[in-house]
């Protein structure tokens, strides 16, 4: 039996989908078992950023309807074969959506998969309740930014409320990704430090993504950012994959501004 | 908390400005699916004392403590 973690923001725009596609081949890399759902119904992105949007024959609606089987469905990443991804449907939207299909499929994916990272939408619609309803754990993921931070706080609530685990008298784990973290405006004060956002969102922190070029040049491409060994965010997406399967990973503060930004400066001066 | 030219950093007006608006929403976003029945229990309880014109009902969160405040105007 596997973990279900449904990836959330409220407001969208943040990262939930780049979140899930580094987390899912994160996990991978660490040999388990792991399947990525859109549930994006109707804005089908997943598949662009991890590079499949070529091989879709099937989408989780269909699964769900019975028209084929999850092993027709799924399809198998091109850079490690732990990863599989089910993709949202483009055409439906999301009224399609029961409790009892969405339950049945959850389940499924469950048995036979290590980790199962379900990409919600934005939004506290149905769609949304959809995807954290089955959930067993639930994975936030804010910007240091006042809308983020208060559009997660909402979703935070409905998730509580609405749970299926919360329902049967269980806690929902809830952790915390700060995305796009700017170093140096957290130090010069122009931006929430990661310690207040903790204050007032009351949650675990799980990571803190610094803001970093080579997302747009990795989602440019389908290819995960934790593919690029450079990368500060893909490392950080690394370390909170290797939380989530257990390893004891040290915080590293990417909110203070390295020294060796100034010798990266130097270096790029003499390429 | 002030900045270098005695301008308050504006991370800190943030954390300010959320906080109160958090708590807002908190209070009147209270979760409970019970609370229309709740609502129309406490009404019908008091109704055999005293008449009753509405109920409101808001949680309220500060800090570790939440508490159910509950406001029963009268029907005069």
């Amino acid at each position: 039996m596997g973990t279900v973690i449904a990836v959330i923001s409220g407001k969208g725009g943040v990262g939930k989908t780049t979140t899930t596609a580094n987390l899912g081949l994160g996990i991978a890399m660490n040999s388990k078992k792991c399947a990525i759902v859109d549930f994006d119904i109707g804005q089908r992105n997943l598949d662009m950023i991890i590079g499949l949007e070529n091989r879709v024959v099937y989408d989780m609606v269909q699964v769900m309807d019975g028209d084929c089987t999850i092993p027709q469905a799924i399809i198998k990443s091109k850079v490690n074969e732990n990863l599989h991804f089910l993709a949202a449907s483009q055409t439906k939207d999301k009224s399609v959506l029961t409790s009892q299909k969405v339950e049945k499929l959850v389940k499924d994916l469950k048995a036979s998969y290590d980790f199962v990272i379900l990409d919600a939408p934005a939004g506290i619609e149905s769609g949304f309740e959809h995807t954290i309803e089955f959930a067993d754990e639930a994975i936030i993921v804010v910007n240091p930014e006042v809308s983020s931070i208060r559009d997660a706080d909402r979703a935070i609530g409905i998730l509580d409320a609405k749970s299926q685990r919360v329902k049967e008298g269980h806690d929902v784990q809830k952790y915390l990704i700060i995305n796009r973290i700017n170093p140096a405006m957290v130090q010069s004060g122009e931006m929430l430090k990661s310690d207040d956002i903790l204050d007032i969102l009351n949650i675990k922190l799980i990571g803190k993504i610094p803001e970093d070029k080579s997302i747009i040049d990795a989602s440019n491409q389908g290819r995960p950012v934790v593919l690029d060994k450079k990368s500060e965010a893909g490392a950080a997406y690394i370390r909170v994959a290797n939380r989530l399967c257990g390893k004891d990973v040290p915080f590293v503060d990417v909110e203070v501004t390295q020294a060796s930004g100034v010798f990266k400066k130097l270096a790029g001066i003499f390429k | 908390m002030f900045g270098w030219f005695g301008k308050k950093q504006s991370a800190n007006i943030a954390k300010d400005r959320l906080t109160v608006a958090i708590m807002t929403d908190r209070a009147s976003n209270s979760e409970y699916p019970f609370m229309d029945e709740l609502k129309a229990e406490i009404i019908e309880v008091v109704k055999k004392y005293i008449g009753v014109k509405e109920v409101a009902i808001k949680k309220e969160v500060d800090g570790e403590l939440e508490a159910l405040s509950i406001d029963i105007q009268l029907d005069k």
